[in-house]
């Protein structure tokens, strides 16, 4: 009996040996772990490869991108892109954590998105990094859903060389809340092609952005030859001038080129009457003038692209980076980019005689932000470092028609290379922003009520001023301040 | 104590004299407990996904809760939220779209519509009726987006939309774009109620079927004519079905959105074909510049509940749905 319990102690023992030694052994052989990661979004696959020590900890990260494929998938795979340089950042470090980048990035609505994010924020299911327009910052910051990064920001160099007066976008209150990914311009514009049908001189087309810019050429000039377009058959009735579908920041270029402005000094948000009854005049001289669809404003974005990419309408107020979708996604067939060049071109909204009487533009840039809720802040910033390069960030505006970000990209040969960016940048000098408050969501609704209201014919301008200041009253309260 | 006897019961039957109380406290109980047993699956899912769903919303109504503070603590507001839905600009419009909506639809497509494709496909050879109505529950079979992205790719502007692409001057419209510029609320109306009638007409098609056919047979050899035979006797013989639809259907129109948030999202111009419900949804969920209104969406959501509840019961006393759930007389012997 005694025998026997020996040999099993025996057996236990040195089987608990051979697992020691088993483990030393493994230790000993294996001092890294290579993980591939492998993203296939359309049109592109994007290998990574991680190199984790043995002692060390794979961070995943997940990332939510908007983006419009395949022209803006540069969004969220330059996160990717930045992951091998962020690792090699870490290792020189003698930091043992690794890090690799999960991305969900697709196409939704606007709202949809924004929504998206906030109800997984509320139920702690928000990916660690989010690329959003800035204008949301208002909102998240407030509800303390994205972190506060400005004391982390000096933290990685890659972020000086971010353009000074745009950081602006991303503050709330002097703090800091995002990242630039990518700005854009909104210019006007307009076809070549049947302005010379009406009877224009080249040097009258070719002139036109010049003009745009020194406040010559105003709306009414605008309005006016939109009108002799649709008088003279040029075009149809309706297609003389577009803006876009839907709500959106452009319409709020509109109210600063009439002289309204929108922060008072004590942060307040302001409904200026008379600013705002200028843009309803506009809109229903449009309408009356015959040089707009009364249902434009329909939201249908289908019939929108198809109007202006295909040459039926004469001016439109559209984006930068749709410049790059017309040409990828509806013209490749005619020649692409280069068949906008010979028929499109583009300035600043032009002056309002009776407002400011100076050209805007808007610029309404994209952020990544980080989750409050993750638990790898400097991680997400350093990832997102790593994507804050000329080279990428390049890569990224030549492909989806968006302006850089970086003052490093003025005289990169890339970056100056593209003739439709170079042309459109000096647009910025005009640019404004919309204002970083919790409740500007509820302003702009209520200012593009009237908007709305006034082309299909539901209101006077009149009556679009007083019914948006009853609805900022039952919206906001004292939080808006009308004046005018 | 006798039992009665058979013939006794049918006696006071036949006089409608009251039985004497038969059921034992015991018998009683275990029927009560039966009954509660085979309502409680039932029960409790109406408790998770309507009762606590509606306490909550009514506790969140009393809120300022949204996007931009629901880190915060909640913080109660009393009835501000009631009174800025009462003195909203848009509250009348909005009012005034749903009624219009809702009983358009339902007369004209989830009644009306209905009962002619009922009537219709019980008058025809069975096989061909059993075609039909299949080829009208088809919208029921399609996912709802993908049945909404089909009707938008008929009524677009166009070149998009296949009908402005064809009849682009039809009915005197102008720049090709009928139906979702032109005509919103005809074609909202159309996307809805072709869906919403197969419902009816499935219930329709199934209590005239259940009519005795020697009525029919009967009324035809007096020489009843069709339309007598529909009025005088299919009609009062589905009279339930036909309550019950309309109730049921009132209610669903009531609170439905979603194919107008996918077709016109309300517009186009100031509110054109914006429904009550929609604008619960909106403002609880919907929000461009990001700051969702969840409190004042909850109120207008607890709002449409209430007056669902109302109209519900008015609907039970005014179609005196208690007869129809009321124990047949011969169950009280």
């Amino acid at each position: 009996m005694r025998r026997k319990t020996h040999s099993r102690t025996l057996i236990v023992l040195t089987m608990a040996f051979a697992l020691v030694a088993a483990a030393c052994g493994d230790a000993d052989e294996q001092t890294t772990e290579t993980v591939i990661v492998e993203v296939e979004v359309p049109g592109e696959t994007v290998v990574v490869e991680v190199e984790v020590p043995a002692e060390g900890e794979l961070v995943t990260l997940v990332a939510r991108c908007r983006a419009k494929p395949p022209i803006e998938d540069g969004r969220c795979n330059n996160l990717l892109r930045g992951v091998v340089e962020a690792n090699t950042t870490l290792e020189a470090d003698g930091d043992l954590r690794r890090v690799q980048v999960e991305i969900i990035q697709d196409n939704p609505d606007a709202g949809d998105y924004v929504t998206e994010f906030e109800l997984a924020s509320s139920t702690g299911d928000a990916p660690d990094i989010i690329v959003a327009a800035a204008i949301n910052i208002g909102t998240w910051a407030a509800s303390g859903i994205i972190a506060d990064l400005t004391d982390l920001l000096g933290d990685y160099p890659e972020f000086d060389d971010i353009t000074p007066s745009l950081w602006a976008a991303m503050e709330l209150n002097g703090r800091r809340y995002g990242v630039l990914q990518d700005a854009e311009a909104r210019p006007l514009y307009f076809r070549k092609d049947l302005l010379a049908e009406l009877g224009w001189a080249q040097d009258e087309i070719d002139s036109l952005p010049a003009r745009l810019a020194s406040g010559e050429y105003t709306w009414e000039d605008m309005f006016d030859t939109a009108e002799e377009a649709v008088a003279a058959g040029v075009v149809d009735p309706g297609f003389g001038w577009w803006p876009r579908p839907k709500q959106g920041p452009m319409f709020l270029a509109w109210y600063y080129g009439a002289g309204g402005s929108i922060l008072d000094d004590s942060g307040a948000l302001v409904y200026d009457k008379a600013a705002a009854q200028i843009v309803y005049e506009l809109v229903d001289d449009a309408a009356d003038r015959g040089i707009i669809l009364e249902t434009r404003l329909d939201g249908d974005w289908d019939s929108w692209h198809n109007g202006v990419a295909y040459g039926n309408v004469l001016f439109w107020f559209g984006g930068s980076w749709q410049w790059a979708e017309w040409a990828e996604l509806f013209l490749q067939d005619l020649g692409g980019e280069e068949y906008l060049f010979e028929n499109v071109g583009f300035g600043p909204f032009p002056a309002i005689a009776a407002g400011a009487n100076v050209p805007t533009t808007l610029t309404n840039p994209f952020a990544y932000m980080v989750s409050s809720d993750t638990e790898h802040l400097d991680l997400a910033l350093l990832v997102i470092s790593k994507a804050t390069t000329k080279e990428l960030n390049t890569e990224h505006a030549v492909t989806s028609g968006h302006l850089g970000i970086l003052t490093s990209q003025a005289d990169y040969e890339p970056y100056t290379n593209a003739v439709f960016l170079s042309e459109v940048a000096p647009i910025l000098e005009f640019t404004t922003f919309q204002p970083n408050s919790p409740f500007f969501s509820a302003w702009t609704e209520a200012y593009y009520l009237g908007i709305a209201g006034v082309l299909s014919g539901d209101l006077t301008p009149e009556e679009a001023v007083d019914v948006v200041v009853d609805q900022l009253g039952n919206e906001l309260g004292d939080n808006a301040i009308i004046v005018g | 104590m006798t039992q009665p006897s058979e013939k006794e019961a049918l006696a006071r039957a036949a006089v409608g004299a009251p039985g004497p109380q038969r059921r034992t406290l015991g018998r009683r109980v275990r029927s009560t407990v039966s009954a509660y047993g085979f309502l409680g699956p039932a029960m409790a899912l109406v408790f998770v996904f309507f009762i606590a769903p509606g306490i909550l919303l009514l506790i969140l109504s009393f809120t300022d809760l949204s996007s931009a503070n629901f880190n915060d603590p909640w913080n109660i507001i009393g009835f501000a939220n009631f009174e800025r839905l009462f003195t909203d600009p848009f509250f009348p419009k909005i009012l005034r779209n749903t009624v219009f909506y809702v009983f358009t639809t339902l007369i004209l497509f989830n009644l009306g519509l209905a009962l002619v494709l009922a009537l219709v496909t019980t008058s025809i050879p069975r096989r061909t009726g059993f075609f039909f109505r299949l080829v009208w529950l088809l919208p029921r079979l399609t996912p709802s987006v993908v049945y909404i992205l089909m009707w938008r790719r008929i009524g677009q502007a166009d070149p998009y939309g296949i009908y402005n692409q064809l009849f682009p001057e039809v009915l005197g419209a102008s720049g090709g774009n009928l139906f979702l510029g032109g005509s919103p609320w005809t074609f909202v109306i159309l996307t809805n109620g072709f869906i919403g009638a197969s419902f009816g007409m499935i219930i329709f098609t199934s209590a005239l079927e259940s009519i005795p056919k020697d009525l029919l047979t009967a009324a035809k050899v007096d020489g009843a004519s069709m339309w007598r035979i529909i009025r005088d006797i299919k009609l009062p013989l589905i009279k339930w079905p036909l309550l019950f639809i309309a109730t049921y259907q009132t209610l669903s129109l009531l609170t439905s959105f979603e194919y107008i948030l996918l077709l016109t999202d309300g517009g186009p111009g100031l509110f054109t074909t914006e429904v009550w419900a929609l604008t619960a949804y909106k403002r609880a969920f919907a929000s461009y510049a990001g700051n969702s209104q969840w409190a004042f969406g909850a109120t207008w959501a607890i709002v449409l509940v209430t007056v669902a509840l109302l109209l519900a019961a008015v609907y039970v006393k005014l179609f005196k749905f208690n007869e129809l759930i009321e124990e047949p007389r011969i169950e009280n012997l």
